[in-house]
């Protein structure tokens, strides 16, 4: 239970005429904080539940002017959090569950819309779908007529020497030729360069193999991730 | 001299032709605390209102006042609940607000709602009760069909705007028949489940557009239907704002180039562009004022439109892999250092990223204090500067204080009780202020609550934010429209209290697992949405949210 000092004199606002009239709430202006005497002795640190942190804080709230001067319903004294223990906050905050799961590690969490999300998620089945036989007998054919929509295939391609990876659509794409030409132009390589990488890719079975050592169709049934080789002299 | 004059001296239709040009919300209010008889004037010809909180008010209430109103303007649930945070069936129910307005405002002509649960019934009494109706507007709104649509479809003939945001399933035809019937709609924003070549036919139908959302954007590369879409296309002279694009095949963005010029927005938030592409349109948007786009577009892109794009005022930049967990673009504060550079007129960011500094922050403050919103996402929460792995207090103490306007503002990345003082010190026109995964102690909410005057909108999750800081600043909630607060440590005796001392706010708890004394002792309440309202309490609760006004905490202690 908390234990409060409740301001018994104070008076509920004369709501019928301050209403919601900021005015009637502004507080003192504060002195520049940078000047304060309090601030500085704030020495944040890292460690967030740190009672060391807490007698700074009393001694620095002496001094301070913020204390609202119109109706607090607790009486803000020395002790900020006297009765939450802050390791008690920890074990409850979400945050700490584990992060096994792509998402809902925390609900609501980076904060994107749901309905955004759901697209992510669309997409994401997408991705998966190429293994679906139908689909990848479609794009295997060459030809863009199957492709709709339902048929994108992304897959995850590195490049040698960049940090950063990206993901391409594979159902754009028909032969090797263009495929090679869009990576090249992904990863801002000048197209002199680009007879100097080699397209490989990971199967199924988890070996990598030089992309153009297999046919086409065989290629984009059994690809599963990219990656452009530096083709060393 | 002013003091002494009698300003009913002034013929009433005088003041009201002036009142007439007056236009911002909050001037009106103004206007009407001046006086009685301006009170009087100005609500019998005030067109327009907007309720910031459906609860807030009572729909007969607005009526009595304001009777002669033509466009409406309503929001429903926090905004905590795009982001999946308020549980199903918490309430937000247009239907009372519609049925009272059938009688009282058979001349309405506009409905914006956002957030709010819209049923079929709803909608169907739109065309029924308001004869000259023209726009629509339903953004993250749920529980109508397409059955609803079809009665706005087929009755409202003066129909200028139907905006569906984020709607999932329309029928095609249902649209085509409101195409037909409606030669003033001005935007039409198509989802994924219209295929592009549906698109050019609905083009020629409605070359009037003015904004445009496609649906899918993405076909067999067929030459017929590339010079069918881009002729189109090219018919639409009016178009100034571009969005959909989903599941884009680039080889159909030329299409759209011969209305390039005339674009001020441009929303590709859900196209899978790469950056090259990208930037060959952006360079095609010289006035471009308003940009969504995937982080797909990475620092070149984003350099590309800081050196094309010199009016952009927004920019938002979504990431394409939010569960990631390893990055898969070169996205960086760079990207966001770069437009602040090169666009004189940004002042709206949304920026998703991976990494970020204070010195970036300091750079964006000091390039742009024309900022207004600025919400920056560090997706992994309690991430430090990249750089010096020190929290970001500085950065963003930086923007509060050289951005001297800004109204919005999004915390994320490592913060301390550091970052809320220099919040409380400079923010003194932040409205609206999001935390999570924020502050060490009720310091940090007290520095808020205390320090940020014009403060509206407070929502926080998962910061050690309790009962102190909010019960010291009882007074403050008065003046605000909402306090969001989940997964902090507010106590439910902390929120009884305010409730019973608070009579003009509404102090509701949400716990799904039950009524909130049953839970042990000390444990704060899951979640607390608090809001002024002089309404008194709803009466659509659903069972999991509990009102602390003095009843029922007697009922329940």
């Amino acid at each position: 239970m908390i234990h409060m000092e409740l301001q018994l004199g104070l008076a509920l606002p004369s709501t019928a005429v301050k209403g919601f009239d900021l005015n009637a709430y502004v507080y003192e202006p504060r002195e520049n904080m940078g000047s304060h005497p309090s601030f500085h002795s704030f020495g944040f640190t890292n460690d967030i539940c740190s009672n060391y942190k807490k007698r700074n804080f009393d001694e620095a709230f002496e001094k301070d002017k913020t204390v609202p001067r119109t109706l607090p319903l607790l009486h803000w004294n020395n002790e900020p959090n006297d009765e939450d223990d802050p390791k008690d906050l920890e074990n409850n905050s979400s945050f700490d569950s584990n992060k096994t799961a792509e998402e809902d590690v925390v609900v609501g969490w980076p904060p994107i819309k749901t309905w955004r999300k759901k697209i992510w998620h669309q997409d994401q089945g997408r991705q998966a779908k190429p293994k679906n036989n139908q689909a990848v007998k479609n794009i295997g054919f060459g030809s863009r007529s199957a492709q709709s929509k339902s048929n994108s295939m992304y897959v995850k391609v590195k490049m040698e020497g960049m940090a950063i990876a990206r993901k391409i659509d594979l159902s754009l794409h028909d032969s090797f030729e263009t495929l090679t030409t869009t990576l090249i132009s992904m990863f801002c390589v000048w197209h002199d360069d680009s007879n100097n990488y080699k397209l490989t890719y990971q199967d199924k079975e988890g070996d990598w193999l030089i992309a153009q050592d297999v046919p086409w169709r065989t290629f984009i049934r059994t690809v599963q991730r990219l990656k452009l080789l530096k083709i060393s002299e | 001299m002013l003091k002494k004059m009698s300003y009913s001296s002034f013929p009433e239709d005088v003041l009201e032709h002036v009142f007439s040009f007056v236009q911002s919300d909050k001037d009106r209010n103004s206007i009407s605390l001046v006086c009685k008889s301006w009170y009087e004037i100005e609500r019998w010809c005030r067109k327009r209102i907007f309720v910031g909180n459906c609860y807030a008010v009572s729909p007969r209430r607005v009526i009595t006042r304001f009777p002669e109103v033509r466009s409406v303007g309503l929001k429903g649930k926090p905004h905590f609940a795009d982001f999946n945070l308020v549980p199903e069936g918490w309430g937000g129910y247009v239907y009372p607000w519609i049925a009272e307005m059938a009688s009282g405002y058979p001349f309405l002509e506009e409905i914006r709602l956002k957030r709010m649960v819209v049923s079929d019934e709803s909608l169907e009494l739109i065309p029924k009760s308001f004869k000259n109706f023209k726009v629509l507007v339903l953004s993250s709104c749920e529980g109508f069909s397409t059955q609803g649509l079809a009665a706005i479809a087929a009755n409202c003939r003066n129909l200028r705007e139907l905006d569906l945001r984020e709607r999932s399933e329309v029928s095609l035809s249902a649209l085509e028949r409101l195409l037909g019937r409606c030669p003033n709609l001005r935007t039409l924003r198509l989802n994924r489940a219209v295929p592009l070549d549906k698109l050019a036919n609905l083009l020629r139908q409605a070359p009037q557009l003015v904004e445009l959302g496609t649906g899918a954007y993405s076909a067999e590369l067929r030459t017929e239907i590339f010079s069918n879409l881009a002729g189109a296309f090219s018919g639409c002279k009016e178009l100034k704002s571009l969005s959909g694009f989903w599941d884009v095949v680039p080889a159909y963005l030329p299409a759209v180039y011969s209305v390039c010029t005339g674009l001020t927005s441009l929303n590709l938030s859900y196209a899978t562009i790469q950056c090259p592409d990208l930037i060959k349109l952006l360079k095609l948007c010289p006035n471009l004022q308003r940009l969504w786009v995937l982080d797909y577009i990475e620092d070149s892109g984003l350099e590309a439109l800081a050196a094309s794009c010199k009016d952009l005022q927004e920019l938002r930049v979504f990431p394409s892999e939010p569960f990631g967990v390893e990055q898969n673009v070169s996205l960086t504060e760079q990207g966001l250092v770069s437009v602040s550079e090169g666009c004189p007129k940004l002042e709206s960011v949304l920026y998703f990223c991976r990494r970020m500094s204070n010195d970036a922050l300091v750079t964006i403050a000091r390039n742009r204090p024309n900022m207004t919103r600025f919400r920056l996402c560090i997706i992994e929460p309690r991430t430090p500067d990249y750089l010096t792995d020190q929290p970001l207090d500085v950065g963003f103490g930086a923007i509060v204080e050289h951005c001297k306007d800004l109204r919005r503002l999004s915390l994320s990345g490592l913060l301390t009780d550091r970052v809320f003082e220099y919040i409380g010190t400079y923010a003194k026109k932040l409205e609206m202020l999001s935390v999570a995964f924020a502050g060490e102690s009720d310091l940090g909410l007290h520095h808020v609550l205390s320090g940020c005057d014009s403060l509206r909108k407070l929502e926080i999750r998962d910061c050690p934010f309790g009962d102190k800081a909010l019960l010291a600043n009882a007074a403050k909630l008065e003046t605000m429209r909402s306090l969001w607060m989940s997964s902090c440590s507010v106590s439910f005796e902390a929120c009884k209290l305010l409730g019973q001392k608070m009579p003009r706010l509404n102090v509701e708890v949400i716990d799904e697992s039950g009524p909130p004394d049953s839970r042990p002792e000390n444990l704060p309440v899951e979640k607390l949405y608090i809001y002024r309202t002089v309404a008194g309490p709803r009466f659509d609760m659903p069972g999991f949210v509990w009102n602390m006004d003095e009843d029922s905490a007697l009922r329940l202690s």
